[in-house]
């Protein structure tokens, strides 16, 4: 029985057929529904989603995405949470490498593929760069229906009242939009879309972005797209800001600090009595500004690349 | 730490494998061996392959095996390998007429055309815990084969299970019961009474394959049998159940018509000579379900019959899906004031769906949780005026404007 | 076919006499076969169900105009089919017979557009800003989980409105003009008496200031003072605004006080049309006369 430890001793350039994780047919399949997707922005694409031998919820939507879009030599970076080796990450970094010849990168400035869960990175993404995001539900109306054959008429018809009216209550109520991730963005000015749950601080780089976006659901079977070029507007009214989450208190890094640019995404670490430190979510934008900073020696980089 | 992380995950996961390999490899008890899944956790067995949709009960039991005894988990071995297979090409549909029976119970009539045949069936046995010694059990067993010693009565009490499906010698020696084997059906006896709905319609011809076209609400009843016969058993048990005595009421007063366990051929086309050659057979559990109508829209002077049938020996998941066959066609001719059954059959009783998102709970979900923060801490303590301006509807709090559009 | 809409205008329309809605022959047949399953139903036969297939024939042969400003009653005992007219001119069943015309909703060309042909997102539309509906079950016109403002929010919404304030203060002005408190505004419906769910109603009815509205019984099942500040209200509105609407009511005290001209309903059928005050004077159908006898009691 092969194990996923075998199959990380196979040198990763082999060029011979690796243990594959999808059949060709599948992948072509897969192509076409993002094919599709991308020319109706936001639209949901139900897909005939292959069981992954990672469980549904755990990135088998992205995972389908990444393995049918990415080519031979192709760069291919993984990350969750904004960090490339955290454990999930880990694990799909190493299924992708052991089904495909692709190399892969903690950079995003040289991935051709990139597969995250919940952020997007802070570097700027550039033309001819894939998104792939991991979606655990893709109905962003599902909040206020439930109903699945409702929900296909109120998107057939950009019938979005009850989520205007969503929106109306929760200021009414709480006097801010409490909506925190996954924030409901209306794409190309007809399809409102969940942006999986990335933080509202990444909505802004996804309008008008130079790169491609595609959204895997793999439990829910759809594929959903922003591709380049395209308006993407959160969900609010004239009179009350979108916000994003912002930088309230310096991070331990020392280069991010409140009210300056470049911002970033910030974590909280809480500690055991009560203190909070603050960490950049991006690892390895952190790192890589750390070490341009002098903050941080060539070693440490050296011993990221031998693990990837 | 980012960069500590970066390495740590990946070192967390390898000593996480590690320690399951460990127990599986060094566990002091003897190795369990494929065969001895299949002959003896057949049951477990049966259902991954139901679950997992692929019929191969070699790696069903590798994968129960494997997942040590957790049937969700190996039925998610066996479809994530399915995945990697590739789609040669569709089965001929066959006609469950040519089933052959290992059991049949007709529990509507006392002697129905065609035997009522037990089979092997814990049914009628006390539910006691056997705690004789286990050589004192094969002792048993010895005496009990070299008194029997008739093939023909080894082949019924044979449940077909140490084989593939195929039939073996044992059952070819009772091949003199032919028409035991190949019953006639209740529902054409009903059918001939007169008593029956004849809702048998054209537009859905061949079966759907949901593992290409995701089965969504206005899907064809293939679909939604499909979907039901690779659901998770306890999910359609708890549904029908819920049916019966909860708030959906969709299934009022069933008796079962068929209950059957047995082989069926499976033919493919065959590439050069072009007709359909039999290429292996599969065991299947066959229900039919009796349902009174009752309805204001239904035809009170006669009976609805609803269909299971999934792989394997698995007479809970094939009745369950037989009354909730029924219950759908029933809540779907209420048509817009159809309930939401179909939606339930459909997006919520797969085992892989719903344990793997409910699993996915564990995975670190920070940076999500640091955006909920955010928001509890931006809230408003006091609920805005009736008459709130504009600018008093801005948030206060330590977010800013971020010019979109 | 999609309505091409013209700007809507008050009073007089295209020069012509004005009428705000138009039914013609508005038929509706619940159950098996077409216009042949009418045969022996109606008033004469006493019944509603079809003797040759079995159907139940909702409404047949039901025609008449309102024009802008004018508010006419459709009275009849329940089951007399005046809901199912309604229903179909609304939108919220289908119809099987006759057209449905509606000022300003033409078609390419110009000509009228007929409701009944439209694709139901195109009939859905005309929901928003010109055509409302005030049922006799709040819950079927607003979602009581949601707060009075949030309920008007929604047509507001729908119609394009995205500036929170204004759309506060819209809704704020349409519950003052149906005399909703303000300070409960922000309380969900469900927490609302009978009478101000169905004052809610009508501020939602009127949020988009719609050519018609369809008053479904507004006022069957509320105590008899509450129903009487709720009909005085809903005169007042009509009058003010000159919506054109149509009542329906088994009750001919609704009727008198809202309406000046009706039309008498018995098993599906108009047995009687006229002035109401005429009508309630002087009844000609014996069906007419037996509820108007009964009213007065």
């Amino acid at each position: 029985m092969t194990t996923i430890e075998d199959l990380l001793q196979q040198p990763a350039t082999v060029e011979e057929r690796k243990t594959p994780i999808l059949d060709e047919s599948s992948k072509r399949e897969i192509r076409r529904a993002c094919l599709t997707a991308v020319a109706v922005p936001g639209y949901q694409v139900p897909f005939g989603s292959r069981e992954m031998p990672v469980a549904r919820g755990w990135g088998s939507g992205g995972l389908q995405i990444t393995l049918a879009v990415v080519g031979r030599d192709d760069v291919v970076k993984v990350y969750d949470q904004g960090e490339d080796g955290g454990v999930n990450a880990a694990n799909l970094r190493r299924l992708i490498r052991s089904a495909e010849p692709v190399t892969t990168t903690t950079d995003p400035r040289e991935a051709d593929v990139i597969q995250t869960r919940h952020r997007v990175p802070e570097d700027v993404l550039v033309d001819g760069q894939i998104l792939v995001l991991q979606v655990p539900v893709p109905e962003p109306l599902r909040g206020v229906e439930r109903d699945m054959t409702e929900l296909r008429r109120m998107h057939a018809e950009a019938d979005y009242a009850k989520m205007w009216v969503s929106l109306y209550e929760d200021i009414v109520r709480n006097g801010i939009i409490t909506q925190t991730t996954g924030y409901p963005c209306l794409v190309g000015g007809r399809y409102v879309i969940a942006t999986t749950p990335i933080p509202r601080w990444d909505v802004p780089p996804l309008h008008q972005a130079r790169f491609l976006s595609l959204f895997g659901a793999g439990r829910e079977k759809r594929i959903y797209a922003i591709p380049p070029h395209t308006d993407v507007e959160p969900l609010t009214f004239e009179d009350v800001p979108f916000q994003v989450e912002e930088v309230v208190e310096p991070c331990r890094c020392g280069l991010i600090q409140p009210d300056e640019e470049p911002g970033a995404y910030l974590v909280e670490l809480p500690g055991q009595t009560g203190e909070t430190v603050w960490a950049c979510s991006d690892t390895d934008w952190c790192a890589r500004r750390r070490l341009e900073a002098g903050l941080l020696g060539e070693d440490a980089i050296d011993a990221l690349e031998v693990d990837l | 730490m980012g960069y500590a992380a970066a390495k740590g995950g990946f070192d967390a996961i390898r000593s996480a494998e590690e320690l399951v390999r460990r127990h599986r490899l060094e566990a002091r008890s003897s190795w369990l061996e494929i065969d001895q899944i299949i002959e003896r956790l057949g049951y477990a067995v049966d259902r991954v392959m139901g679950e997992g949709a692929l019929w191969d009960p070699e790696s069903s039991a590798i994968a129960f095996r494997q997942a040590e005894g957790d049937v969700v988990e190996a039925a998610h071995l066996v479809r994530a390998y399915r995945s990697t297979l590739p789609r040669l090409g569709y089965a001929e549909l066959v006609d469950a007429d040519e089933i052959d029976v290992l059991r049949r119970i007709v529990p509507a009539f006392r002697e129905p055309p065609g035997p009522q045949l037990l089979g092997r069936t814990p049914d009628y046995t006390g539910r006691l815990l056997e705690r004789s010694p286990e050589d004192e059990s094969r002792r048993q067993a010895a005496l009990a084969a070299a008194e029997a010693g008739d093939a023909a009565a080894a082949a019924l009490a044979d449940d077909g299970r140490a084989t593939d499906g195929s039939p073996t010698d044992a059952d070819t020696a009772g091949s003199g019961l032919e028409p035991a084997r190949v019953p006639g059906r209740l529902m054409d006896v009903l059918r001939s009474m007169d008593l029956l709905v004849d809702r048998r319609r054209d537009d859905d011809p061949a079966a759907a394959d949901i593992s290409r076209v995701p089965a969504r609400p206005g899907a064809p009843r293939s679909a939604r049998l499909s979907a039901m016969a690779r659901a998770e058993t306890g999910a359609l048990v708890q549904l029908w159940y819920r049916n019966i005595l909860g708030p959906d009421r969709n299934i009022h007063e069933v008796t079962l018509g068929e209950v059957r366990h047995g082989r069926l051929p499976v033919r493919a086309e065959h590439p050069h000579l072009g007709r359909p050659v039999t290429v292996g057979h599969v065991r299947v559990t066959e229900v039919e379900a009796i349902e009174d109508l009752d309805g204001n829209d239904e035809d009170r002077s006669r009976f609805d019959v609803g269909y299971g049938l999934c792989l394997g020996h698995n007479e809970k998941k094939a009745i369950a899906m037989a009354n909730l066959d029924i219950a759908l066609h029933r809540d779907l001719a209420l048509g817009d004031d159809a309930g939401p059954l179909e939606q339930s059959v459909l997006m919520t009783t797969d085992g892989l769906d719903a344990s793997g998102f409910l699993e996915h709970l564990k995975l670190p979900h920070y940076v999500t949780f640091r955006s909920m923060v955010e928001r509890k801490r931006a809230m408003a303590p006091a609920p805005v005026e009736p008459e709130a301006t504009a600018t008093e509807a801005k948030a206060v709090g330590a977010s800013s404007e971020v010019p979109v559009g | 076919m999609s309505p091409h809409t013209q700007p809507r205008q008050r009073g007089m329309i295209g020069g012509t006499a004005a009428t705000a809605l138009a039914v013609e022959r508005l038929g509706k047949i619940y159950g098996p076969g077409g216009p042949e399953a009418v045969e022996g139903t109606g008033p004469e036969f006493a019944r509603s169900v079809s003797p040759s297939t079995g159907a139940v024939i909702g409404c047949w042969d039901v025609s008449f105009a309102v024009a802008p400003g004018e508010a006419l009653g459709i009275i009849g005992e329940s089951g007399s089919g005046k809901s199912t007219v309604m229903r179909c001119i609304a939108g919220d069943q289908s119809a099987s017979a006759g057209s449905v015309n509606l000022a300003g909703v033409d078609r390419p060309g110009g000509t009228p557009a007929d409701l009944l042909q439209l694709a139901p997102s195109d009939r859905r539309a005309l929901r928003i800003d010109r055509l409302s509906v005030v049922y006799q079950d709040p819950a079927e016109g607003l979602d009581l989980r949601v707060s009075a403002g949030g309920n008007i929010a929604e047509p507001l919404t729908a119609a394009g409105w995205r500036h929170f304030g204004r759309i506060r203060q819209r809704a704020a002005d349409l519950l003052s003009r149906t005399e909703v408190p303000l300070d409960r505004m922000d309380d969900p419906v469900l927490t609302y008496s009978g009478g101000m769910r169905q004052r809610v109603q009508l501020a939602k009815a009127l949020a988009n200031d719609p050519q018609v509205v369809l008053l479904d019984e507004p006022t069957t099942g509320l105590d008899a003072s509450v129903a009487a500040g709720v009909l005085d209200l809903i005169r007042d509105l009509l009058e003010e605004t000159g919506i054109a609407a149509v009542v329906v009511s088994h009750d001919f005290s609704v009727i008198e006080m809202l309406t000046r001209r009706c039309l008498v309903m018995h098993h599906g059928r108009v047995v009687e049309e006229g002035l109401t005050d005429q009508l309630l004077e002087d009844p000609q159908h014996p069906y007419s006369q037996r509820l108007v006898g009964a009213a007065r009691g």
